[in-house]
This record gives C-alpha cells, structure tokens and sequence, in this order.
C-alpha cells in the first residue's frame, strides 16, 4: 500500500539514472520516493533496458534482422571481446541488421537512410512534406469547437492505426462525456511490433502534426496534460521530439508536454499497459472494462492515441473528414505501410488504405528472389502465403484472412526461408515479451516455442500433437491481445505451408 | 442502499445488486465457480483465468471474480466451450509445475487447489515448460518457506501482504517464463519490512508457501483435528485454529476470513509463537523459592499462600499503594479483571496495569 507522498512515477526513471536495478539503487530510489522497496525492484526487474546493470551492445533478433544475420552479426560482435544481448526488434527493419552500441547509439551495417514516399498534397502524414509550424488547425479545431471537429474525425473514417483499427471518433466522444474533468491525452509512441517503424519516421519527420494533433485532442477534451509514452530504444527520436517541442513552445504553451521514455517491454504497447508503466509500475495490462477514456491514467479519463493516428488529425481539421475519407481505396485515408524483408527499397510508404501487397512492392523496388510468404501487420498477424498479393491490405480483408491490419509493419519473405525457423523467431520474440501475469500466455508462449523448436531438431511433426489446443487456449484465455494472438506465427505458418512442418 | 434486478445465471433468474461481480452474485446460488487468484480480502486480480464464464453479447470468455453485473445480463459458467478452456488451462498449469507420480500437481502440508482442480479434467500429458524461476534458497527466516516450483504466479502473496498487511515485502519479480515473487535484492524475509505474519502462507492457493515449522507432509499424515482457540498474546482476540496431531500442536492458523474478528489474519506471535505449549522448559506447576535460594515445587494452595503472605507483609508495613499489579497480555479478559478486582478490592490500590494495554 502506497502512502499518500510517496511519488511512484519516477521511480522508473531514478532507477535508470542509478544505472539499473542493484539492492543499493533500488534503497537509494525508495528513500528518493517514499516506495517500498520491493515494488521498486520487482518494477525494475520487469524492464530489459534497467533490469540488468552495465552496459552492452544490443543486437535486435527481430524477424528482419534474422532473415539479415543478426546471429552471425552477434557472434562477430561477441568474437571482438564486446559484450551482446540479444533484444527484441529495434523498429529498424529497413536498416536490418540493426544494433544499439554500449552508448545506446543506433549502428547499422548496410543500409542508413529510410526510403519514404515522395512529397504529396495527398497524403494526410506526408512525410517528405514540408514542416508547417503554424499550428493553424489547432487554432481551427478551436474555433469549430469539439462536437464539429468530432463529427469532422467520424466522417473521415480514421481508424486507430496501431493496431486494433478502433474508430477514432468513438474515444474522443466517450471522453467528453465522463463527469470527471481531469483528464488526460496520452500518445502511444511505444512503437515496438516486430516489422513496424512509421512512427519513428512520423517523429522524425514529421513530428509537428503528431504534436498538433495531441494538442487539438487537449484542447477539445479540455486538458492540458498531454504524455507522450515513446520506448527508450528510440534515442533519436526523444531528441527529434525534444526539439519540436521546443521549436513550438509558442504554440503549446496552453499544454504542458511531458515525454517518458519506456525501458524495455513491448507489452508496454498494450495501452492499459502502457499507462500502468506511466504509473511506475509493472507493464501488466489491466483487465478491461473500464476501458481508459472511462478510468486511464491516474484512473482518470484518458485519450490514448498512436502516433499516426493522432498526426492523421491535423490535416483532417484542415481539409475536412471527406477529403481523409476519399484518400482511402477499399477503407478510410491514406496509411503509412511500413515494407522490410526480401524487397530492394525497403521503407514507410504513405499510399492509399486498400492497395495490395503487389502495388506496395512495386514502391519499394520490388520483390528480391521469388517471394513465398509475407507478415502483413507485424509479428502479430502471423503469415500469409504470397498468393494473397493481391488481397486489399486493409483492416476488413486482412481480418477476413485470417491475419490482421495490425501496425501495417510488412514484411516479405522469399523462398530461400525456412517458415519453422520464421515462425521460431516470432515465438522468441512473443516468449520474451509476455509479461506472465497469465497462464496462458505465460506458459503457452513456452509451450509453443519450445514445440516448433523440437520440430526443427527433430523433423517429426509429431511435436505439434497439442499445439492447436494451445493455442485456442491462449486466444480464449489471456487477459490481453498479446497472449491472444501469441501462437499466431505457428499456427498461420503451418496452415499456409504445410509443406514446411512434415516429417524430414 | 444499492438498486437489485435480476440476472440471468446459468439460465435460472437471480438477484443481484448494483456493483456486485459474477463472484458476488454466484455465492448466494448453488453455482460454483472455480478459482485460484481470488481472495475476498483483496481486489479482484483476473490473473489465474480459472474462474472465466461466458458473457452474453462478449465474444471473449470473462473473468468471474472481476465482472459487473448489470441488469438482465446473462451469464453461463459451465459450457463445452468453457469445459475445453479448463482442460488445456489446467494442463498448461501442470506443464508448469512439479508433480507426483500420479501426474498431478504434487502438494505440501497446506495442500494444492490445483491439484484438486486437475482432478477435474482429462490429462493432456503436456511436455513441461523449463520456467527458469528463482527462489530465495538462503532465506534463513525462521518461519516462511517459498519454493518457486509450486508457484503459479497468481500474486495472492504479492498482494495481500500490499493490500491487507501495508508492508509490501515481496513482490512480482521478472517478466514472461522467469516470473516469480522476490524481495528487494533477493534478501532473507528477515532484512525487508516483512512482519513474518505469514499470511501470504494463508492466501497461497497450491501450498507453494508453507511453514517452515509444520511437517511437509501433513497432508499425507492424515490431516490434523483444528481446536478453536483465542490467542492470548494481546488483548485483540484474534481466533486460531490449532492443528494438533498426535497429541502436538504442529500449526496454528486463522479461521477463514469472514468468520471471525481477525478476517483470516493473524501476527507473528499467534501463528508462530507457539513453541512454548511443547516447550522441555515450560513451568507446570508451582515453584517457591526457600531460604536456600533454590526454587522448591510446591501444591497450588502453598504457592497462593506464600504470595498471599508476602503481598499483606509489604501492605502492612508501607501502605496499599506501596503495590503495584501488573497482569500478563497473556491472560484472558476475564483473569485480567480478576487481577483488577485483587488489586482494588482486596488490597485497595488502584497500581494496576496489564501489559497490553501500552
């Protein structure tokens, strides 16, 4: 039980300053804050980035990176006396291999600049566009006034871009009608789904229209505090943020901005998650209802929006909800859709919701090799066989599929891959990042990963007897989308290939 | 006064109140709905997923222990659907844990609800996960024992010793498969703010944490006769539940929650304080000390006699009030308004005092 004073916030970030989790740092923080020691060090134990003290240098393992060398990449590093940790995806696909040095800096090896589409009056992020510092649709979201921008966001069909394709418009709503007046907007730049790196690029690039954005959410929901939750692997983007936030003090001057750094948890994604972090705590995730814009952050009222969807918002003030609506093909808006793997120009390309893997590709220089499978929404939304190029890459089809929109965070891989070791990587990725709260992501993810791996040690299909069991159990039973979709990866891999998971 | 409608359980149509869970109405009706995180002391947690049931209109099985009622909502807690999420959940559990020969979670002197659960479902016979979990193998606290591998991570420990007790000793530790409950820096019980009260023993559903002091396997010894008894430690009162086996006191612990003043809690002293009932060194009758300076076994009416003496000879010769009486904490309410009574009434001071009451 929490006393009334103590500050259990910081207490993330005071352990980082210590260098990590150590019984003295822990001891210092609780003196600092006035929390119990163990909440602190079970908190702290829970982050990859604090939870061991030193320093290393982190090879991501991410499913690009592997398809790349990563391990190889990791052994040259570990022959050359350095110490390596092998982390979950980086977010820097379309630079694979991917590495943090000892000093937290980003290292990649054959590729530095981010492919992007070119500049358009037509895309809603624009991210080759030109930065505009004028603020101007935050001073007309003002003036229309919440009921007409909201019904301008409802028009415009935008959906929530980080994964689950919720309607933006119902949030914003749902905020304005709690009796509660404290509230909060909060923006979702944990950015850490396998494949997935637009918002890194939104930030970099554009990270005017996500601050506009947040500070129109504000404005019309009537707050002033606006967090933005961004994973600590971004360093670049903390200081592209800082920037901007400075470069517009003028302009939020009615807000008062805080950014916090994640430490390490992809589940911190998880929104519920996510504010439980903010909190100083594990990144477990809540079970909802309440859902946030009822009992969020501070179990206030809270708006939490991923980064594109949030700098979506801008413009839609701007040009009205028709013009983001038309923009789409088959649903709502224009989308950045992030391409990595086996393509010659892998990057974000902003294009039309609904075009097809084919037409992606072809952006990105198309195919290297002879494609044979592809990941279309990150690590989450399993695989699809290649024959589904033509499928609308949309929230619907995808679903539809099988598979899901996810984070649009594509990957693409040719023939020269083993799908059990694709599907290996993913399990990995999902194993380390359940955070264990439940059972059956918590042991599910074990199971499973463990199963594929005796299959490729031992070819014999056999190891897969309970796998499907498993796996509707861990859809039905865990408490989040995480342990939900965790199983994913192996089971769409031997639907769509089977020819891959017989006796050999 | 909160509102009532109705709800539909099961199909059977039963009263509920606003804000009541699925948890809160059930246990009014003969529906039974299995659990392992849930304690009534503490917050609905939803972590062991055992208690899910179908909600109509939700597409995702829904935790019973956390969810509101509303009115006309129906609620179905035994299905096809949800009998294969108790198998493959209670199967995954038993890929996680040690078992015996039977293949079932094996169980200590407390028992294992889960293993008792894992009665209820047809064995999968999963291959078992390699959850590297760590305990506290130098824990040299003398009461409280943890052993990881019986652990399933439902945090009733966590959270009772945060929610009831205020002491937050341990924690939730680690991420994914390493999960386990830890201290700060892995200390002994002993170096934390733990109060040793051993309610996280009480609330841990598969016996993973136990007494240190109570035979292991007191289960498989044929259970133990509980004499209710009030703990004479302090002036609370608290209830106990003394296991006696063969004649020896080998646990003492709390009657359930809900059914006595102390809710299922007790302190240090009164679940573990009670080696002095065995104890070589305990007094059984009564000793005088002669003029040789030794002490002498006397019968009770000498004993009384020569306290009698000794007491009148001081009042006599410096006054009542030159007495003083100090009772034990120990004692029940009734001795303790005997002692009151002796010292007022039959030597008129009013130098009384006990123990407890500082």
């Amino acid at each position: 039980m929490l006393k009334p004073t103590a500050d259990r916030e910081r207490i993330i970030e005071l352990l980082e300053h210590e260098g990590g989790v150590t019984e003295a740092s822990v001891r210092k923080v609780a003196a600092q804050t006035g929390v119990p020691e163990a909440d602190i060090w079970g908190t702290g134990k829970f982050y990859t980035l604090i939870n061991t003290p030193g320093t290393r240098v982190r090879v991501c393992d991410g499913l690009t990176c592997q398809m790349f060398g990563a391990d190889e990449l990791a052994r040259q590093i570990t022959e050359s006396g350095k110490e390596v940790e092998r982390v979950s995806c980086l977010g820097q696909c379309d630079l694979a291999v991917a590495t943090l040095s000892e000093d937290m800096e980003l290292v990649t090896y054959t590729k530095k600049e981010t492919n992007i589409s070119p500049a358009s009056d037509d895309l809603a992020i624009n991210l080759a566009g030109e930065v505009d510092l004028g603020y101007s649709a935050l001073a007309k979201a003002r003036l229309m006034g919440a009921d007409a921008v909201i019904e301008q966001l409802k028009i415009s069909g935008l959906q929530g871009r980080g994964g689950a394709g919720f309607p933006a418009h119902f949030k914003w709503t749902s905020l304005i009608n709690q009796a509660e007046t404290e509230r909060y907007v909060v923006c979702n730049a944990d950015e850490a789904e396998p494949g997935t790196f637009k918002d890194r690029e939104t930030m970099l690039r554009q990270p005017h229209k996500m601050l506009e954005g947040l500070a129109i959410a504000a404005a019309l929901i009537g707050t002033r505090e606006i967090y933005i939750y961004i994973r600590g692997e971004y360093v670049n983007e903390v200081a592209a943020l800082e920037v901007a936030i400075d470069e517009a003090k003028g302009q939020l001057e009615d807000f008062n901005v805080t950014i916090v750094r994640g430490h390490g948890a992809y589940i911190c994604g998880e929104e519920t998650a996510l504010l439980e972090s903010l909190e100083g705590k594990r990144g477990m995730p809540r079970l909802k209802p309440p859902f946030p814009t009822e009992s969020g952050f501070r179990s206030k009222p809270t708006l939490i929006h991923n980064v594109e969807t949030i700098a979506c918002v801008p413009s839609i003030v701007h040009h009205g909800g028709q013009w983001f609506h038309d923009l789409g093909r088959t649903e709502a808006g224009s989308k950045l859709y992030c391409i990595s793997g086996h393509v010659n120009q892998p990057g974000v390309y902003e294009l039309p919701l609904g075009v097809t893997l084919d037409e992606l590709v072809e952006q990105a220089g198309g195919y290297v090799g002879t494609p044979l499978a592809f990941s279309p929404g990150g690590a989450s939304s399993g695989f699809l066989p290649i024959s589904q190029r033509t499928l609308p890459l949309d929230y619907k089809s995808l679903a539809a599929a099988g598979s899901m929109m996810g984070s649009a965070g594509i990957v693409v891989l040719n023939d020269t891959v083993d799908m059990a070791r694709a599907a290996d990587w993913q399990l990995k990725f999902f194993e380390r990042e359940s955070c264990g709260q439940c059972a059956p992501c918590r042991i599910g993810t074990q199971f499973i990963r463990r199963q594929n791996e005796k299959y490729i040690q031992l070819g014999d299909p056999a190891t897969f007897e309970h796998t499907e069991d498993v796996a509707w159990e861990m859809e039905e039973g865990s408490i989040c989308g995480l342990g939900m979709i965790a199983a994913k990866p192996l089971t769409s891999a031997r639907e769509h290939f089977p020819e891959h998971f017989k006796t050999r | 006064m909160s509102d009532s409608f109705s709800i539909k359980l099961n199909g059977q149509t039963v009263d509920a109140f606003t804000g009541e869970t699925v948890f809160q109405v059930a246990a009014r009706t003969e529906v039974e709905i299995p659990s392992l995180c849930h304690d009534d002391r503490l917050a609905p947690a939803g972590a062991c997923r055992v208690c899910l049931v179908e909600v109509a209109g939700q597409r995702r099985l829904q935790p019973g222990c956390a969810w509101v009622v509303t009115p006309d909502m129906e609620i179905i807690t035994e299905s096809d659907r949800i009998a294969k999420h108790r198998k493959v959940l209670y199967n995954l559990y038993m890929a996680d844990h040690e078992l015996d020969d039977a293949g079932l979670p094996i169980e200590t002197g407390n028992g294992n609800q889960l293993r008792e659960l894992c009665k209820t479902v047809p064995a999968m016979n999963l291959e078992p996960v390699i959850a590297p979990r760590s305990g506290r193998p130098r824990d040299d606290n003398p009461y409280i024992q943890f052993d990881p591998e019986l652990c399933i991570l439902c945090a009733r420990c966590t959270r009772y010793c945060d929610e009831v007790e205020a002491v937050n000793a341990i924690t939730l530790s680690n991420r994914g498969g390493e999960t386990t409950i830890e201290t700060a820096g892995q200390r002994s019980l002993i170096d934390t703010t733990c109060e040793l009260c051993g309610g996280c023993i009480d609330t841990c559903p598969t016996g993973a944490l136990i007494e240190k002091k109570a035979p292991v396997n007191l289960v498989q010894l044929g259970g133990t006769e509980a004499v209710r008894s009030t703990c004479n430690f302090c002036g609370v009162g608290c209830q106990l539940d003394l296991h006696v086996q063969n004649d020896k006191l080998v646990k003492v612990t709390s009657p359930e929650p809900g059914e006595t003043l102390n809710d299922g809690n007790l302190c240090v002293k009164g679940r573990f304080a009670y080696d002095f009932v065995h104890h070589p060194d305990r007094i059984t009758q009564p000793l005088i000390r002669g003029e040789d300076g030794l002490l002498h076994r006397a019968t009770w009416e000498e004993a009384i006699k020569a306290t009698a003496d000794g007491l009148m000879k001081v009042r006599d010769k410096h006054g009542p009030d030159s007495l003083g009486f100090v009772s034990s904490s120990r004692c029940t309410g009734e001795e303790n308004y005997l002692m009151q009574k002796l010292s007022r009434a039959a030597f008129g001071t009013n130098n009384v005092h006990q123990c407890a009451a500082t």
